[in-house]
C-alpha cells in the first residue's frame, strides 16, 4: 500500500467520520492523494467532469427522482392505499398486509425507499395506530421493512448506480429485481400474519367486495406505470434512460390531468426538490468517479483477486463473505456509498469466479436496502422516526423479526441464482 | 442583506429547477422526434411540409450531458443545503454540542483548504479545455460549436462558491454553534402539524 493511498484513506475516514458530506470528503481525499503522489490535482476535477459528461445512463437518476416526487405530491398514494385496503385489508393482520402490498405497488413507481417511507409510510402508520389497534413500534417497523422493497422492483435508482459501476445491463437488472421483490413482500406478509395471530391484532372492517372494481379502476392508471416502463425498455421503444423520462412524463400526466391533484406551483416545487436531491446524490457519484480512477491506478481489484485466487475460494463462499461484509457495512453506511465505493472493488473477482453480474447486482442492492433498516444506522428508521415522532427505541425493538425474514430471503436469492435470473433469461439475457 | 440573500436563493432555485426541466423536455423531444416521422408516414400526413421536416435530433444527447453537469454543480453551489448532503453522521449525532461545533469547523476548514489548494490547477485545466469543442451542440446565436471551457466553467464557479460557503459556515458555527441536523429540522417542521 503506497503512502499516498494511506493519506487518502486517513483523510477520507477522518473527514467523513466527523460528518463532512461524503462527496466532498472523497474529493478532498482525492486531492490529498494526487498532491502526495506528485500528480496534477486538477485530475480530480477532470475525472469528475468527464465522468458526468460521458455517462448518459446516469441521467436516469434525476428523472426517476422527478417521477417519484411527482407521485408523492400528486395524491396518487391515497388512491393506491384505498385499493390495497379493499384488496387485502380483510385478512388477519389486515393493515400490515396493506402496508406491504402498498409498498410493492408503489415501489413500481418511485424507485426510492426513502420516498416510499416518507410518503405512503406516514399515512399508513397513522391508520395503523389509530384506536391503538397496532402498537406504534410495530406499525413503524413493518413500514420500514416493507419500504426496503421499493428499489428492488423497477424502477430502481440503486440499480442504475450499480449498472454504472459494473457495466451490467440495466434492463436485465430491472427484470431480475421483480421476483426477489415479490418474494420479500411475501415473507414480510407471512411474518405479519404469524405475529398478528400470536398477538391477536384486531381485524379491519372488510370493504364490501362489490366496491373493489371501482377502487381498482381508480388506481388502475397508476398501476400501469411499471408496465409502461418495462415495455419501453424491452419492447425496444426507448433506452432505459429515456424510459425514466417517459415514466416521469406519465406520472405528470396522471397527477396533473387525470387526477388533477398537482398544481403548477406544486410542480415547480417538485423540480426544485428533485434538483436538490439529484445534486446531493450527484456529488457522491462524482466522488465515486475519481475514487474509481485511483482504485484502478493502485490496482486494488487485482490485489483482491490475487489474494482470493491463492485461497482457491468457492464462488458461494465469496458471495457469502461479500454479503456478510455489506450487511455489516450497511449497519453504518449509506446504500449509495456502499454501491458506488465498496462494490466496485469486488466486480473483477466476481468476473473471475464466474459469478453472474446481474445476480450479484440484485444481491448487492437487496442487501444494501436491508442495510437501510439495520440498527444503529438505518436511514429508514430515522426517516420514520422524524416524520411520525415514534421513538427509535420502539421501532428497533420491533424490527428484528422483519429483519430476520428479509435476510432469510436474501440467503435464498444467493443460493438460487436461477430464481433471480429466470425473468431476464426469459427475454433473452444470456447469463 | 437578508432579503437580498433570500431573493438570490429563490432565483437559484428557479434556475436549478429550470435546468432540470430542460433535461426532461429535451429527453421528451428526443423520443418524440424519433417516432414522429414514422407516425407521419403511417398516417399519410406527408403532404404537410412542416410535418415532413421533423427529423430525429442529433444534438439532444450532448445537450442533456451539458445540462446534467450544470444541474449538479450549480445546485451543489447554490441550492443544496447543508442537511441535504449524504453524510455518515453516527458519530456526529452521538457527540455533545460542543464537540459538534469543533467537528463542523474542522470539516468546513478542510473543505475550504482543499478547494483553494486545487482551485488554480483546476482552473488551468478548464481554461485549457478551450481547444476542445462540443461535437454536436451549437451556440444558437452565433451558430458555432461551444468550447468545453464554457461548459466546464461551472465547476470552477462551484469550487469558489463552496469554499466561500464553508468559510461562512465555519465562522457562523464559531459564533453561533453548529447548524441544525436533518432530524432536528424535520421534527421542527412537523411539530406545528402534530399539535393541531
Amino acid at each position: 500500500m503506497s503512502v499516498e493511498l494511506i493519506g487518502l484513506l486517513v483523510t477520507l475516514f477522518v473527514l467523513s467520520g466527523i460528518g463532512t458530506p461524503i462527496g466532498y470528503a472523497i474529493m478532498l481525499a482525492a486531492v490529498v492523494y494526487l498532491g502526495m503522489a506528485g500528480l496534477d490535482v486538477a485530475l480530480a476535477g477532470e475525472k469528475i467532469l468527464q465522468g458526468f459528461y460521458k455517462s448518459a445512463i446516469l441521467l436516469a437518476v434525476p428523472l426517476f427522482i422527478v417521477a417519484a416526487n411527482i407521485m408523492n405530491a400528486g395524491s396518487i398514494t391515497d388512491r393506491l392505499l384505498a385499493f390495497c385496503v379493499a384488496a387485502v385489508g380483510r385478512f388477519k393482520g389486515g393493515l400490515g398486509h396493506v402496508n406491504v402490498v402498498a409498498s410493492l405497488i408503489f415501489s413500481g413507481m418511485s424507485g426510492s425507499a426513502v420516498a416510499d417511507a416518507a410518503g405512503i409510510g406516514k399515512i399508513i402508520i397513522s391508520m395503523m395506530t389509530r384506536d391503538g389497534r397496532y402498537s406504534r413500534g410495530y406499525a413503524a417497523a413493518i413500514t420500514a421493512a416493507s419500504a426496503t422493497i421499493g428499489p428492488i422492483i423497477p424502477p430502481s435508482i440503486p440499480m442504475v448506480l450499480y449498472a454504472l459501476v459494473s457495466n451490467a445491463s440495466i434492463g436485465a437488472l430491472f427484470l431480475a429485481g421483480i421476483l426477489p421483490g415479490i418474494m420479500m413482500g411475501i415473507v414480510l406478509m407471512i411474518m405479519n400474519c404469524y405475529l398478528a395471530r400470536k398477538r391477536g391484532f384486531a381485524m379491519e372492517e372488510p370493504v364490501p367486495l362489490r366496491e373493489l372494481p371501482r377502487k381498482t379502476a381508480n388506481a388502475f392508471p397508476a398501476l400501469l406505470m411499471p408496465v409502461i416502463l418495462l415495455y419501453g425498455i424491452y419492447g425496444g421503444v426507448t433506452t432505459p434512460t429515456e424510459a425514466a423520462a417517459v415514466a416521469a412524463f406519465y406520472a405528470l400526466l396522471l397527477a396533473m390531468l387525470f387526477y388533477r391533484a398537482l398544481s403548477w406551483r406544486g410542480l415547480y416545487q417538485v423540480f426544485v426538490d428533485s434538483a436538490r436531491s439529484s445534486a446531493s446524490v450527484g456529488i457522491v457519484i462524482g466522488g465515486a468517479f475519481i475514487l474509481n480512477f485511483i482504485v484502478i491506478s493502485e490496482q486494488i481489484p487485482q490485489a483482491i483477486s490475487a489474494m482470493l485466487d491463492g485461497a482457491d475460494i468457492h464462488p458461494l463462499m465469496f458471495l457469502l463473505a461479500v454479503n456478510l461484509l455489506i450487511l455489516l457495512l450497511g449497519c453504518v453506511l449509506d446504500a449509495t456509498t456502499i454501491i458506488l465505493v465498496i462494490v466496485p472493488l469486488f466486480i473483477p473477482t466476481c468476473k473471475a469466479l464466474g459469478i453472474d453480474l446481474v445476480h450479484f447486482g440484485v444481491l448487492v442492492v437487496v442487501n444494501s436496502m436491508i442495510g437501510l433498516i439495520t440498527p444503529p444506522y438505518g436511514i429508514l428508521l430515522f426517516v420514520i422516526n422524524a416524520v411520525t415522532d415514534i421513538p427509535l427505541r420502539e421501532i428497533i425493538a420491533e424490527i428484528w423479526a422483519f429483519l430476520a425474514v428479509l435476510i432469510a430471503a436474501l440467503a435464498v436469492m444467493m443460493l438460487f441464482p436461477d430464481l433471480v435470473l429466470w425473468l431476464p433469461r426469459l427475454v433473452g439475457y444470456s447469463g | 442583506m437578508k432579503a437580498a440573500f433570500r431573493w438570490f436563493s429563490r432565483l437559484a432555485d428557479m434556475i436549478a429547477a429550470g435546468l432540470l426541466a430542460a433535461i426532461f423536455v429535451t429527453f421528451l423531444l428526443q423520443i418524440a422526434t424519433r417516432y414522429l416521422p414514422k407516425v407521419i408516414t403511417h398516417f399519410d400526413l406527408d403532404y404537410f411540409p412542416a410535418l415532413t421536416a421533423i427529423r430525429p435530433l442529433g444534438w439532444s444527447l450532448e445537450l442533456i450531458g451539458i445540462l446534467w453537469v450544470w444541474v449538479i454543480f450549480f445546485s451543489c453551489a447554490f441550492v443544496v443545503r447543508e442537511q441535504d448532503h449524504v453524510k455518515f453522521d453516527i458519530i456526529y449525532l452521538w457527540v455533545s454540542r460542543k464537540t459538534r461545533t469543533i467537528f463542523t469547523i474542522v470539516s468546513a476548514a478542510a473543505i475550504v483548504a482543499g478547494m483553494i489548494y486545487a482551485l488554480l490547477p483546476t482552473l488551468d485545466y478548464i481554461d485549457w479545455m478551450k481547444i476542445r469543442k462540443t461535437a454536436t451542440v451549437r451556440n444558437p446565436i452565433t451558430g458555432g460549436k461551444i468550447p468545453m471551457r464554457t461548459i466546464f466553467s461551472v465547476y470552477g464557479g462551484f469550487m469558489i462558491v463552496v469554499a466561500v460557503r464553508y468559510a461562512w459556515l465555519a465562522i457562523d458555527t464559531f459564533c453561533h454553534g453548529p447548524p441544525k441536523t436533518e432530524l432536528e429540522l424535520a421534527v421542527e417542521a412537523d411539530a406545528p402539524k402534530a399539535k393541531q
